[in-house]
C-alpha cells in the first residue's frame, strides 16, 4: 500500500474509508501517521487528554488483517476516531476535563463508543475540552486547547479538542456533545463542520452529564458528509437512555445528494445583522445565503426578536441544572474546581427561582418562534457565532462588572443556544475567513429529525466552496 | 431592582453553605447582577400563549 501523506491525513474520514477498503490505505500506517502528528503539533495544540498510542495500533493491525483476508467490513473500517474526554470508555481515563476526575476509569463504554467501535472505527484518544463540558475554563488542568489556525486564540468550547484535533489533521474524525453549542462553537472557531443532532437522536447513555434536557452528543469532521456518516452510526434509541426516539434512522449520507433546489431558507435578522455581529461575519453569511439562492434554494429574511434573549435563558436553566448536580463537590472541593467554572456554577446557584421559571417560559417562547418560522422555512440560517475566535488572553480575563458579564457570557450564546432550547438540529459549517485569517462559520437550523435536510443543506454549500479544504499553518 | 452587593451575595452563599473566597464573592456578585438584569425584562414579554415546559418534549411525540 501506498505510504501516508499530509494529503491522506487531511482527507475527509468517509474518503479514507473507501481507501482501506479498496487497499489503497493501510490502517497501520494511517494511525502511525496520526500519532506522529499528535507526538509533533500536540505538545503546542493540547487536543488531547489521553492518547491510546497502543491500543489503537493493536486495532489498526486486526483492522489492517481483515482487509487483507477479505472479511466483512464496517462503514468506518480502519479510520480513526477521537472523543470529547467525556464519553465513558471501558479501562481507559474519562476526567471530563477535570482535576475532580482525573483518575476516574469507567468499566463500561458509552453507547456511541460501542456504536463507532462497533462499525470498525479505531479510538485514538480522548480529547480535551473545558471542565465539566460547562465552558469559561480559565486554567485547564490538562493543558490550555489552541485554535490550530492561529494558536494565541481559543479553540471555542466545550469540545475544545474536538474541534482542534479535526482542524489540525490530528485524527480522521472527533465527536463532541452539545448543550448550548459545545460542538457548533469549536467547529466554528476551528473551521471544520459540527453539527448537534435533534435532542433525543443520539443516546447520551456514558456522557458526563452537563444538562439532561440539552445535552446532546455530535460529529465534527473536516466535511458535511463526514459528520452525516457519523451521525448514521451514532443515532437511533437506546434501551439505556430512555429518552432516545424509536423513530428509523435514515441514510444521512445518500440524502446529500438531493441539493437545495425549491427548499425555503430563511437568515435570521437579529443575528445575522444585529448590532453584536461583526461585520465580516455578516457579510460571510450573507454570501453564503446567496450562494444557496443560486444553487435554487429561495431565500428571504426571517425575524425571531426573542433570540437575544436566548443566551441569558439558557445560561440561566444550564448552568443552574449543574449547579446542583455539582452542589456536594462545590461545598467539600470548591477549590479543586478551576475557577471560571466555579464562579460560573456559584453564581447559577443563587439565581432566585422567580428567575429561573422566567427563563423556563422564555425557553417556550424561543421554541414557538422557531417552530413558526421552520413551517414557513425548510431551515433557518444565521451565524455560527457572533465574531471569530477571540485570543486566549482576552477570553480568560476576570469579569469585573454586570456589563462586562452580560456581554462575554450571554451575547455569543445567544447565536447557538436557540436551536439548543427549541431541541432542533442544528450544523456549523465552514464560510470564510476573517481578514485576520481566522474561520468563519454557517449555521443551519431545521425541524425536528429532520437532520437529514439540515445537512443536506450544509453539503450543497460546502460543495460550492474551498473553505473546508484549507488546512492551518501549523 | 438595586444591583446585590458582596455581603449580600456572600449571605446567599453562606445560606447555601457554599464557601467562597473574596475574590470569588467579586466575579459571582458580577456575574448574579448580570444573570438578575438579563431576566428581569422577560416579565415584560407576553407569555399567556406558550406554558414553561417543565420537561423536554418527549422525543417521539410530534
Amino acid at each position: 500500500m501506498p505510504p501516508v501523506s499530509d494529503d491522506t491525513v487531511f482527507l475527509s474520514a468517509a474518503r479514507q474509508a473507501v481507501l482501506i477498503r479498496d487497499k489503497q490505505l493501510s490502517p497501520v500506517e494511517l494511525v502511525r501517521a496520526y500519532l506522529e502528528r499528535i507526538d509533533r503539533f500536540d505538545g503546542r495544540l493540547r487536543a488531547y487528554i489521553t492518547v491510546c498510542r497502543e491500543a489503537a495500533l493493536a486495532e489498526a493491525q486486526r483492522a489492517e488483517t481483515a482487509v487483507m483476508r477479505g472479511e466483512t467490513l464496517g462503514p468506518l473500517h480502519g479510520v480513526t476516531y477521537a472523543v470529547k474526554d467525556q464519553f465513558a470508555t471501558r479501562g481507559i481515563r474519562t476526567t471530563a476535563g477535570s482535576r475532580l476526575m482525573a483518575d476516574h476509569v469507567p468499566d463500561h463504554d458509552a453507547t456511541v463508543i460501542t456504536r463507532l467501535t462497533g462499525a470498525g472505527g479505531i479510538l485514538l484518544g480522548k480529547l480535551n475540552l473545558t471542565e465539566f463540558a460547562l465552558g469559561g475554563t480559565i486554567e485547564f488542568p490538562f493543558g490550555q486547547p489552541r485554535n490550530p489556525w492561529n494558536t494565541e486564540h481559543d479553540t471555542g468550547g466545550s469540545s475544545a479538542g474536538s474541534g482542534a484535533a479535526v482542524a489540525a489533521a490530528l485524527c480522521g474524525v472527533s465527536l463532541g456533545e452539545d448543550t448550548g453549542g459545545s460542538v457548533r462553537s469549536p467547529a466554528s472557531w476551528c473551521g471544520v463542520v459540527g453539527h448537534r443532532p435533534t435532542w433525543g437522536l443520539v443516546s447520551r447513555h456514558g456522557c458526563v452529564p452537563l444538562a439532561w434536557s440539552l445535552d446532546q452528543p455530535g460529529p465534527i469532521g473536516r466535511s458535511v458528509e463526514d459528520c452525516a456518516l457519523l451521525l448514521g452510526l451514532i443515532a437511533g434509541h437506546d434501551p439505556h437512555d430512555a429518552l432516545t426516539a424509536h423513530r428509523p434512522v435514515p441514510d444521512y449520507v445518500r440524502a446529500l445528494a438531493e441539493g437545495v433546489r425549491g427548499l425555503r431558507v430563511g437568515v435570521i435578522r437579529e443575528l445575522t445583522s444585529g448590532p453584536e455581529t461583526d461585520p465580516e461575519v455578516r457579510d460571510a453569511v450573507t454570501a453564503a445565503a446567496g450562494a444557496l439562492g443560486r444553487l435554487g434554494a429561495t431565500v428571504d429574511e426571517v425575524s425571531l426578536p426573542i433570540l437575544p434573549r436566548a443566551g441569558a435563558a439558557f445560561m440561566a436553566l444550564c448552568d443552574s441544572e449543574g449547579a446542583a448536580r455539582h452542589l456536594p463537590w462545590l461545598r467539600t472541593r470548591a477549590a479543586e474546581y478551576d475557577r471560571g467554572t466555579r464562579r460560573r456554577l456559584l453564581s447559577a446557584a443563587l439565581v432566585p427561582a422567580v428567575f429561573l421559571h422566567r427563563a423556563q417560559q422564555a425557553r417556550a417562547l424561543v421554541r414557538e418562534q422557531l417552530r413558526a418560522a421552520l413551517v414557513q422555512h425548510d431551515v433557518l440560517v444565521a451565524p455560527t457565532g457572533h465574531r471569530p475566535a477571540p485570543a486566549i488572553a482576552a477570553y480568560n480575563a476576570a469579569i469585573t462588572s454586570k456589563a462586562e458579564a452580560i456581554s462575554r457570557f450571554f451575547t455569543r450564546r445567544s447565536f447557538t443556544t436557540p436551536a439548543a432550547l427549541a431541541g432542533l438540529p442544528a450544523m456549523a459549517v465552514p464560510c470564510g475567513f476573517s481578514s485576520t485569517a481566522l474561520p468563519l462559520s454557517l449555521q443551519i437550523i431545521g425541524r425536528r429529525f429532520e437532520d437529514a435536510t439540515v445537512l443536506r443543506v450544509g453539503h450543497a454549500y460546502e460543495q460550492t466552496t474551498e473553505w473546508h479544504r484549507r488546512r492551518p499553518p501549523l | 431592582m438595586a444591583d446585590l452587593t458582596e455581603a449580600q451575595v456572600q449571605a446567599l452563599a453562606q445560606a447555601l453553605a457554599l464557601p467562597m473566597t473574596p475574590e470569588d464573592t467579586t466575579e459571582v456578585t458580577h456575574r448574579l447582577n448580570a444573570f438578575i438584569e438579563a431576566l428581569a425584562p422577560l416579565a415584560e414579554l407576553s407569555m399567556d400563549a406558550p406554558e414553561a415546559a417543565s420537561a423536554p418534549v418527549d422525543p417521539d411525540a410530534d
